[in-house]
Parts: structure tokens; sequence; C-alpha cells
């Protein structure tokens, strides 16, 4: 990265900066990359992934009064709130997520406005305009957020919940906070506890050579340092708004509104698993691999499904997966490029091998 | 070719046959009104080009003259160029003045020992011609001419270059672009002062010099082995020493790994105009213009796909065949949406070709799905406005087009399936069948073991 800070950012506290995505984000704040006067992680814990640098208290973000008197000892200018469970497990979780994504939101909204937060930048998720069944293509910000029965993904429908309270918290009378939302899609790197190692593990226990579908459905995956980064950019783009006198101009605002953020490369799906499992030291190439079509993905993830049940089981293989894995869903962010000046940082290939190489190295020191 | 292949691969024959009967030309020569003097220059433009004679041909009449002998004076130039029997110090002032050359009077070459001297021989009646054309072709030629010659004349005096071989992408694109980056130009300009191409394609230059660069590059890549045999190399350094030691390497048998990545990443390379060409031939405004330059774009295309991973190349010359050429001109002759399809096509083929191992695997990858998503954006298939207006429809609870009703259907097919199999199951246990412990082993179904659902509901879900 340059040498040259991009700019100042003031005091900065991040909320869930010991996640995975948190920590990026406080990592590239500490780094020369960016000017800070001070960098505190609230999460509720806050033993892991930790920088230096920064100051971690730890807060459960539903308990409204400790965050409020935490934001009021820290005094920060820009609030980043990236605290989110793993979208795992979606039956048990369901109270998880609205407690957590809906009200914690809430509660981080709320206390910002209380204690004098100028900028709040929020994560969503690009998954907010898919309904999870049908096929996105090239989408950008024009497209709609899909919400309640249509949302077949309950996780979804509280990101999109917790957006839009943020969101509508921008310019609302009597406080002055400006709001922005970033919606990441395919978020993969180190520290990553989902999408690599599920590639991973698929490549360990050598089931990894199997295709379903045709391999040119188009999906987007995007290095983490990239979606931190985009973080920064916008939060320095609200401070700049809070101190300009004049509002900013349409085709310029930041504030209220929400970026997709991608590598700005969408692939084939299979080719980024390919692309992991050569990391991951595969060398078999293409050759061997099992093409299994679509329509005999679903009649097998019907069948497993039913017998899983019939044995009482939990269904490795599901009607879901075969339509994560192919469907089309990509997005074009020239909104993030253009207001923004939004640019990867990272290639798709640089991600993977930093992801992998962290990955292996966990492994190991796992192993000792 | 012979009947047996054409009896093998039928829909070859037929894209040729297609294109013999189904082709109308957009505009004919019309001999009667031409005079001797042009008829020779016809003449020598099928001499001297197989690929580009019968596009010229076909070209508005407004251009078809300028066009026409904008390609003889380049084939002059390059005729000269390539004349290794000419010495440098009487060939270099010739480059340098040739702009001037083509004003003189009755004037002729006869020192030429290459194929297309003839032209040379007879350049006068070009010269003759030239003055019947409107001044501001002219003026076009004329420029374009000036700064040919002397890239020419640079690139012959460069002793370093020639000896070594281009060193940098950057020496390679310099290369690239006084060899058709510059006849681009020409084209360009000419195009425009007909009003035969949109206007904001002055403001582009860049979208022009990708145009000479994509096909030119092409070329290139195809052409390794002829060069190879006639002691020449245009692969820049920068590139190919990423992957092997020395340019020898490449026809080494033992390398031909090493070797089939170096084509990769010049493919990439070259791929990485693909997206400009698209864009540019969406400003042409004519026909005969858009069949001219998107015939050799797609024939460019389509022979990235046949050479990307095919050792053959390192051995022979490889080309498309004929019947796939045929089909190409057939689909470069309709409309941009025709040839985002064909460009499409290829992108895909070359997806397929990709191989995991290959160092720049998912760079290719990436830009193969950058030319989709490009084509996309010039095509949507999803109108934003429309699924607002659905959206709303939903969400307010009423039923637009049933998507229920597909998901009833394809519960009811798959209820019907297992009853079949329960059916066949049972009927065959009661007559004795033996299971054993067949389904002991779950494997079967789990075949992609990250999917595990610790892997989450989808392994891209954020955080």
């Amino acid at each position: 990265m340059s040498e040259k800070p991009r700019g100042d950012l003031g005091r900065v506290v991040v909320v869930g900066g010991n996640g995975f995505l948190g920590h990026h984000i406080v990592n590239q704040l500490l780094s020369p990359s960016w000017t800070t006067s001070f960098v505190a992680s609230v999460d509720l814990r806050c033993g892991r992934n930790r920088n230096p640098g920064a100051e971690y208290r730890e807060c459960d973000i539903t308990d409204s009064e400790r965050l409020q008197s935490i934001l009021e000892e820290l005094k920060p200018d820009v609030l980043i709130h990236t605290a989110s469970p793993i979208a795992a497990n979606h039956t048990l979780a369901k109270e998880l997520f609205k407690k957590v994504n809906i009200d914690g939101t809430a509660s981080v909204v709320e206390a910002c406005q209380k204690s004098g937060v100028k900028a709040l930048v929020y994560t969503s998720s690009a998954s907010v305009l898919s309904d999870g069944v049908n096929p996105l293509w090239n989408a950008d910000e024009r497209w709609p957020v899909i919400r309640g029965d249509q949302q077949s993904e309950y996780y979804t429908e509280t990101k999109a919940a917790a957006e839009e309270i943020v969101l509508n918290a921008n310019r609302q009378e009597p406080y002055s906070l400006l709001t922005a939302s970033i919606r990441p899609a395919g978020i993969f790197g180190e520290g990553d506890a989902q999408t690599l190692p599920g590639f991973y593990k698929a490549y360990e226990t050598r089931k990894h050579k199997v295709q379903i579908g045709d391999n040119t459905n188009l999906f987007d995956f995007t290095y983490v340092g990239n979606v931190a980064h985009a973080h920064l950019l916008a939060a320095h783009r609200l401070v700049a708004t809070a101190k300009a006198v004049t509002a900013p101009l349409d085709h310029e605002k930041v504030d209220g509104e929400a970026f997709i953020i991608t590598n700005d490369a969408p692939v084939y799906f299979w080719d980024f698993a390919r692309a992991v499992y050569y990391a991951s030291g595969d060398r078999s190439g293409t050759k061997g691999t099992w093409h299994m079509g679509k329509e005999i993905g679903y009649f097998f993830g019907v069948l497993s499904e039913i017998f899983a049940s019939i044995l009482g089981r939990t269904p490795t293989f599901t009607q879901l997966k075969v339509t994560m894995t192919t469907m089309t869903r990509f997005y074009n962010i020239s909104k993030a490029k253009r207001v923004l000046k939004y640019e990867p940082l990272w290639t798709l290939q640089e991600g993977v091998d930093r992801g992998i190489q962290a990955l292996i190295a966990e492994k190991q020191a796992a192993e000792k | 070719m012979g009947y047996l292949y054409f009896l093998l691969h039928p829909s070859e024959l037929r894209s040729i046959i297609q294109w013999k009967v189904y082709h109308e030309p957009p505009h004919r020569r019309d001999e009667s009104k031409e005079g001797p003097e042009l008829k020779e220059c016809f003449r020598l433009l099928k001499l001297t080009s197989r690929s580009f004679a019968a596009v010229i041909q076909e070209l508005n009449p407004e251009l078809l003259v300028p066009i026409t002998l904008f390609y003889l004076v380049l084939r002059g130039l390059d005729t000269i160029e390539d004349d290794m029997t000419l010495p440098l110090e009487k060939k270099v002032p010739i480059l340098r003045n040739f702009h001037n050359t083509i004003d003189e009077d009755g004037w002729q070459f006869h020192e030429s020992k290459e194929k297309d001297a003839e032209l040379l021989e007879k350049f006068d009646v070009v010269i003759s011609e030239l003055k019947k054309i409107k001044k501001p072709h002219y003026d076009i030629i004329k420029d374009m001419t000036l700064k040919m010659g002397n890239g020419m004349a640079d690139y012959v005096e460069n002793d370093e270059q020639i000896k070594n071989g281009l060193q940098t992408i950057e020496e390679y694109e310099l290369y690239c672009h006084y060899v058709a980056g510059l006849v681009g130009e020409g084209l360009t300009r000419l195009f425009l002062a007909s009003e035969l191409a949109h206007p904001k394609l002055a403001e582009r230059p860049a979208l022009t010099e990708s145009m000479g660069q994509f096909l030119q590059k092409t070329n290139i890549i195809r052409d390794i082995h002829e060069d190879w045999e006639d002691g020449r190399r245009w692969y820049p350094k920068e590139i190919w020493s990423k992957h092997i030691d020395k340019w020898e390497d490449m026809f080494d048998p033992k390398q031909r790994d090493k070797a089939l990545n170096v084509i990769s990443e010049m493919v990439l390379d070259a791929l990485k105009h693909a997206e400009d060409c698209l864009f540019y031939m969406a400003g042409m405004k004519d026909q005969s213009v858009f069949n001219f330059v998107a015939i050799p774009q797609g024939m460019a295309i389509a022979t990235l796909a046949t050479v990307f991973r095919n050792p053959d190349v390192l051995e022979r010359n490889v080309k498309i065949t004929k019947g796939s050429a045929c089909q190409i001109m057939l689909e470069s002759t309709q409309n941009l949406f025709v040839e985002c399809e064909v460009f499409r096509r290829f992108a895909r083929e070359i997806h397929n070709k990709n191989d995991p191992n290959d160092p720049n695997f998912l760079a290719i990858a990436t830009q193969c799905a950058k030319i989709e998503q490009f084509i996309e954006t010039l095509y949507p298939r999803q109108n934003p406005d429309k699924l607002n207006a659905s959206n709303k429809l939903k969400q307010a609870g009423q039923q637009t087009a049933d998507p229920g009703e597909t998901v009833v259907m394809i519960v009811v097919a798959l209820l019907a399936m297992l009853f079949m199999t329960l059916l066949m199951i049972g009927t065959a246990w009661f007559f004795g069948a033996q299971f054993g412990n067949m389904f002991e082993d779950w494997n079967f179904f789990n075949p992609s073991g990250w999917l595990q659902p610790s892997a989450g509901a989808g392994a891209h879900e954020e955080l």
C-alpha cells in the first residue's frame, strides 16, 4: 500500500474489531495508509485478532447502556459497525440473528447519535439484493432489496433490516450523524471461518473432484482487505461531508447511501474453488473431475434430505448447496468506483494466496 | 480439405454453404464506373490481401476507394520494410519519405524481391488514384503514411532490438502500435470524416488503439512457430522469462507445460483489449463499416481460443477451420449483439480450456468473466425498474407470475419419482433381493465434502 496516508479519520471505534472483517479494518487503520488519533475495538470478546496499537473494550452491543457509556468515554469521530454472528445453522440461530443484527444495530445507532459520533459505516451484505433463488446479473444499487416473505434467508433479512435502520438514521434530526452502508459480496481472506476453510476441507478430504452444474455461473468473491479498505474510504468521505459547509451533490453523496463492494472481478464459481485447491496444494488440475448436472444435483439433494430426515441426521448435501454453487450472482460496482473512488488493492489471486497461507499456518500451529 | 473431412464435420460444411448462400453484401463495387487505373488498384488489392480484399470491396461507396488506397499504401510500405535485400541506407530514406512519394506522378520501384513486389512495380496507379479522392480522405492517408513510415524506419534502425528481440511489454505494445494501432487510427479517422462512425470515438483514441493491438497481438501469438523458423521473435521477454530461461526452451518438448503457460499469459495480455473492441464496434453507424471491423475481431477471438493451451502452435501453423471461419463471418456481419455472442462463446471456450496449474489460471478466468460482464452492461438481461415494480407487488402480497407453481411441480415430480423408486425397491425386496448394508456409505450423497452445514448457509455469506 502507498506510504502517503490517504487521509485523517480522527478517533475511530470498530464494533466487532476482533472479528474476521473487523480486525482487518483495525489493522488498516493503524497502518501507514491512514492517519488516526485513536483506534479501539468494541467486541463481545476481545481475546483474538488483537493489534497492539488498538484499545479493546468488551461489550455486548445489545446492552445499550454499557455501549453508550463506552462511546461517551472513547468519544469516537467515526464508528464502523461490523459485528454480526456467523451465518450458519440458520434455523437454530434465528433469534440470535435478530438480536444481534437488528436490535444490536438499533442500539449502536442510538449510542452513536447520543454520544455525538460524526460518521457511522455499517457492514451490510450484497445478499440483500438476492432472494436466494433467482440469479443476479450484474446487479447494482438500483436493484430492489428483497425483504420479508420474498427473502428466503432469514440472516439476510436481518442484515437488510439493520441496513435500513442505519440509513434511516442519516441526518436524522436532531442529530448530525452521517451514515453509509457497505455491501460486500462473498468475503474471504485471512481469518475467514467459512469460504476458504470450506473449500480447503473439501480438498483435504479429497472431495474436491466434483463439479455441480456447467461452471458458467459467475460469482463474486471479495478479498477481506479490499472490503476493509472500502469501509475506510466511506468513513473518510463521511468525515469530509461532516466538515463541509454545503451538502454534497447527488452524484457524489456518500451519506445515506449503500455501496456494493466486490473485487471487481466476477469469476466462474468452480474456477475460484480450483484456484483455492491449487493454493492448498492440489496439482491434479481438472483431470478426473466428476461433472454432476444441476438437475442431478437437485435430485441427490432431495434424496439426501429425505433419507437424512428418516435417519434423523443432518443432511450433508442439500438442494440449497446445489443452488449456491450453480447460481449466477454477480454485481456491478460502478457506484463505489465513481463515488468512493474505490479500487481493489489486492487481486483475487493475491487474496487466495494470503488467505490459504494463513489458514495452513493456523492449522500447523494448532497441531503443535 | 477433402470430402471425407466435411462428411465427418457436417456443421462446417453447413456454415460454408450458409455463408456463400445467405451473405448479402451491403454494397457491391460498380465496375462500370471504374477507370482502368482503379480496376488495376483492385487487382493489386486482391493480389496482396487474401483476408481483407473481400470485406473492403463490400464497403460503402463513400469509403471503398479511400480504404483500398490506404491499404495499398500501407502494403507498399510494409513490402519495403520487410525486404531484407535492401540495404538500410537505402531502405530508411524511402520509408521516411514515403508520404511525399505518394505525390510523385509515375513513381515505381523495381528493386524489391518480396512476394508483393508487383505492387511497387505498378505503384503509379495508386498515386494517380490518390489524387482523385476527397481532400480530407487524402490528408488522413498522407498523415498516417508519415507516421507509419517513420515508425518502421525507427524500428529497422534499432539494431539492438532486432538482435535481442522485444524486451518489455511496453516495447511490444509500441511495436503493435506502429504496425496495427496506426492503421486503426487511420481507419477511424476515415470513418469519422465520412460520418459513418459515432463522433465520440474521436474522444476515445484508446478504443481505436485496442482494436489494432487485439488483432496484432493475436497474429503474433499464433505465428510463433513460423516466426521462429524465420529467426524472428515478437513475444516480449518480460512475459516469457517468467516461465522459461531462454527462448529456445519454448520449442523443447520437455518444457511443453511451461511453453503453454507462456502462451496463456500472452493470450491473457491480448484479452485485456476485448472489452474496448466491443465498445469500439458499438460506435459503427454503417453496416458495411461494421462488417469491415467486426470480421477480423471475430476471427481474432476465435484464433485466441484455438491457440490457447494448444501445443500444436509450437510445432506448426494453427488456423481456425474454414467452416468455423464462415460461421464467424456470418455472425460478424449482423449486429453488435450477435458479435457479442461470438465473443462470449470464445471467452467461454478459453475458460473451459483453462488449467488450474497455470500460474495465470485465476487471472484468465477473471478476464473471461470480465468480457461476459461487459457484454452484460451492453445488453443487460435484468432491468432494475421492472424488478422494482414486481418486487413492490410481491411485497404487497400480490402474486405476479407464480413462482410457487414451479416449486409445487418440482415437488410433485420428485415425490412421484420417490414413490416409484420405493415401489421398485419394495417389489425387489418382496421377491427376495438382498440390500445388505448398501446405505451405510453415505459419502456417495455427499461427494463434495465442503458442503457441510458448518460451511454455512452458503460459503459466500458475509461475516
